[in-house]
């Protein structure tokens, strides 16, 4: 039975990949292997890739200071830092939320069994950001300090125990905010904000790593003395990265105990919670005047309403909402520093701050994702949208309004608090946001394109469609790339003697073309197919 | 008002729909039964624009489906079997919005709200989220959405299930109120007691092929529907 169930949530977890909803059938074998290469090549190369500058920046040094332990020590708490990040309500909604619950708690299936292929989910989803990590710190220390029997066996142990160890955690705050979400009123608007709190530390952490890193590296024994002898388990974690025996077991059991006695915690309460309803206020009805609304304005409002019921959706696709405006009041205050430092550091490429600028804006606004996930989204209620009397195009354009409205307008006003501090030019800052307005146009429609390339529709939990899919994994990771080759073309080739007008021009014409490829598919074939899905 | 012209429709090899034609005139109340599989979800979703079938015409009013999807589906609401409503919205926010898209004047819609959600005793639960609706509570909000724009054409599938027998009951006066002011209703149901009672004319379909239609007296003459269904199963087999 476990290996049912489990199977079922990974084919739930993966469907995209294997699995045409729109043709009603399997993808070939190299669509297929073309999927998964594309998406181990982004969370290699772009996640990864982060964490192995990180390991190879931090891994000699201490190695040669002898304090190895403290290497592994560090990159095990970012990972679980990373892991344990932001999947505290996913992991509530994967346990407890799924559609199908009822269905099978009503099923001759223990509910222990049901509670390991839940489980399944959040273990791979925290091995997925903890392995992102701790697979490459296990790696650079292999290749630059030791390739031994002993070291090997090490990191391997390092890394699944540190994975087991993010799942447990994940679980107890998943369960923390269970319980406490079943006493919440107005939860979507406190997941969020309790959420955004998690992402401002660790955005606060992030950007005081460099200056961490390197009082470190400068002073990695003494710290190492201090966090052995004032965090001895630290030292244990990272001692069990080189593969020292005794710390391994000790480490082993540790995470053991912490499992068993989270699986007591949930077992003791999963039935309660997976089927209470929690606490909600019944609202009587009073009879208002209605406004009349056209029905480009209704299907927006539709896509609002779907948008902020959902802490998940608001999370995982609507950040850019929050940082964009955080940006813009932080350049208020540190702009005029910053430029500063870039002008020193590329003095010789004119024009390089305000591309850089440029670049961060695009940056921002592809954390904006909400496209991508939209036609998956309408799951069961497509049929809705199918007969009433609306064009598909109608449907699709209210979904690229509220990408276009819930960017653009934030980036209006990060490049106001630009123009505010009188640092860059006005020429420049409205050539850049020009080219912002075409990059978050590009995502809107790229979003949608691969919704419908690749639609899930039939999701238990909405964390399927908005978090473990290929088109939204793809998007993001597509619009960083996009972002990161505009960049790289002005500061690491010769493409910088066009000047900042002329490059940013270029590329804004590019980016406004694929836009215009997108959008006749999209109202012509992509219209089809939502019509038909 | 409806009328299904040699409607064929199959998934892969298998026909779900085998040339079907039916015509509906305005005032009936036409009923649609087969078991289970017998191609009656399809041939409804086909007629609400859900479903594109491979061959034939399906007319609303005189305007083909295919050619004039959108002028069709403004004379038509469809209950699907399962009410899958938007759970985000609350009753009334839903019950709005299908009175935007087909464009009802605000009193009009005020006073209808209030009508059918009094007789369905909705009215208190109308400010609630539908995530926080039963099966027939969202099956009444389906039922109230579909009426509120006045359809010429009502399609439903499987429309009692989930119902208690109160709204099961004012559904059949909703029904026949509806069909006297001109508009017609089709529907499947599995449930033929209530089938023979309530339809003017019954179709029965098997193997995705119309195997007998007509006024219920045509159809049934003196047996009971349930006994003509059963005899038309077994001939057949």
């Amino acid at each position: 039975m476990l290996k049912v169930l489990v199977k079922k949530q990974l084919i739930e977890i993966f469907r995209s990949y294997f699995y045409n909803a729109k043709k009603n059938k399997a993808y070939s074998k190299g669509a297929t292997a073309a999927y998964v290469v594309l998406f181990v090549m982004l969370m290699v190369g772009v996640l990864g890739g982060i964490f192995t500058g990180m390991a190879l920046m931090i891994c000699k040094p201490m190695a040669e200071a002898e304090v190895e332990w403290f290497y592994f020590a560090l990159m095990g708490l970012t990972a679980i830092l990373l892991g344990a990040f932001g999947s505290v309500f996913n992991t509530f909604s994967s346990l407890y939320l799924s559609k199908d619950n009822d269905l099978l708690l009503s099923l001759p299936i223990q509910v222990s069994v049901i509670m390991i292929s839940r489980l399944m989910s959040v273990y791979l989803m925290g091995l997925m950001y903890s392995g992102a990590v701790t697979l490459p710190a296990v790696i650079v220390y292999w290749v630059t300090v030791e390739f031994s029997v002993k070291a090997v066996a090490g990191g391997i142990l390092y890394l699944v125990l540190i994975s087991i160890f993010v799942m447990t955690l994940s679980c107890a705050l998943g369960w923390i905010v269970a319980k406490i979400s079943l006493r919440l009123k107005h939860k979507s608007f406190i997941t969020v904000i309790i959420s955004l709190a998690f992402f401002g530390g660790y955005y606060f952490i992030s950007f005081q790593a460099q200056r961490l890193i390197s009082e470190l590296l400068a002073n990695a024994a003494v710290y190492g003395m201090q966090v052995k002898s004032f965090a001895y388990p630290v030292y244990l974690l990272g001692m069990s990265g080189t593969g020292d025996l005794g710390a391994l077991f000790v480490v082993m059991a540790a995470v053991l105990v912490f499992f068993a006695v989270m699986w007591l915690m949930m077992s003791k309460s999963f039935l309660k919670i997976a089927t209470s309803t929690g606490k909600t206020e019944h609202k009587v009805y009073r009879e208002k005047t209605v406004k009349c609304k056209s029905i480009p304005t209704a299907l927006l409002g539709r896509e609002v309403l779907h948008f902020t019921s959902s802490p998940n959706y608001m999370l995982n696709c609507g950040l850019g909402i929050i940082l964009l405006p955080v940006a813009g009041i932080a350049f208020l205050v540190k702009g005029k520093g910053l430029c500063m430092i870039l002008n020193q550091v590329f003095w010789d490429r004119p024009g390089s701050v305000m591309l850089i600028l440029c670049a961060a804006l695009c940056a921002l606004a592809s954390m904006n994702d909400m496209s991508a996930p939209s036609v998956s989204l309408e799951g069961k209620n497509l049929w809705l949208i199918q007969s009433l009397p609306i064009t598909p195009w109608q449907v699709l354009r209210a979904k690229l309004l509220l990408h276009a409205g819930l960017t653009g307008i934030p980036m209006l006003f990060c490049v106001i608090c630009m123009a505010v501090t009188g640092i860059c030019p006005w020429e420049q800052l409205l050539l850049s946001f020009v080219l912002g307005l075409g990059f978050l146009l590009l995502m809107a429609l790229s979003g949608l394109f691969l919704g419908l390339k690749m639609p899930n529709l039939n999701w238990t939990s909405e964390l399927a469609p908005i978090k473990q899919s290929a088109c939204v994994a793809v998007n993001l990771f597509g619009g960083f790339l996009y972002t990161l080759l505009f960049a790289a073309g002005y500061l690491m080739t010769d493409l910088w003697k066009m000047g900042f007008a002329g490059y940013t021009g270029i590329f804004t014409g590019i980016t406004f073309l694929l836009c215009l490829v997108l959008y006749r598919w999209l109202k012509k074939k992509g219209s089809q197919i939502l019509a038909e899905l | 008002m409806l009328k299904i012209s040699h409607v064929t429709k199959s998934y892969g090899e298998k026909k779900a729909v085998d040339d079907l034609s039916l015509h509906i005139q305005p005032g009936e109340i036409y009923g649609f039964i087969g078991h289970n599989g017998a191609g009656k979800t399809t041939t409804l979703k086909s007629v609400v624009g859900i479903l594109q079938f491979d061959q034939g015409e399906i007319y609303i009013d005189g305007k083909s489906i295919k050619e004039d999807p959108l002028g069709c589906k403004r004379e038509t609401a469809y209950i699907p079997d399962n009410p899958d409503l938007y759970e985000y919205m609350t009753g009334i926010q839903y019950l709005n919005f299908i009175a935007d898209i087909f464009g009802v004047d605000a009193d009009e819609r005020l006073k209808d709200i209030r009508k059918y959600a009094d007789r369905f005793e909705l009215t208190q639960d109308l400010a609630q989220p539908i995530g926080a609706y039963s099966h027939g509570m969202k099956q009444k909000l389906a039922i109230i959405a579909a009426w509120l724009h006045h359809p010429r054409l009502i399609i439903m599938d499987e429309p009692f299930v989930g119902l208690d027998p109160k709204a099961a009951h004012l559904l059949k006066e909703m029904m026949h109120e509806v069909c006297a002011g001109g508009s017609a209703i089709f529907f499947s149901t599995h449930v033929l007691e209530v089938a023979e009672k309530l339809c003017d004319k019954v179709a029965i379909i098997k193997g995705g092929q119309l195997i007998r239609s007509g006024t219920m007296d045509e159809v049934k003459g003196d047996d009971s529907l349930e006994d003509v269904f059963l005899e038309l199963e077994e001939e057949k087999c």
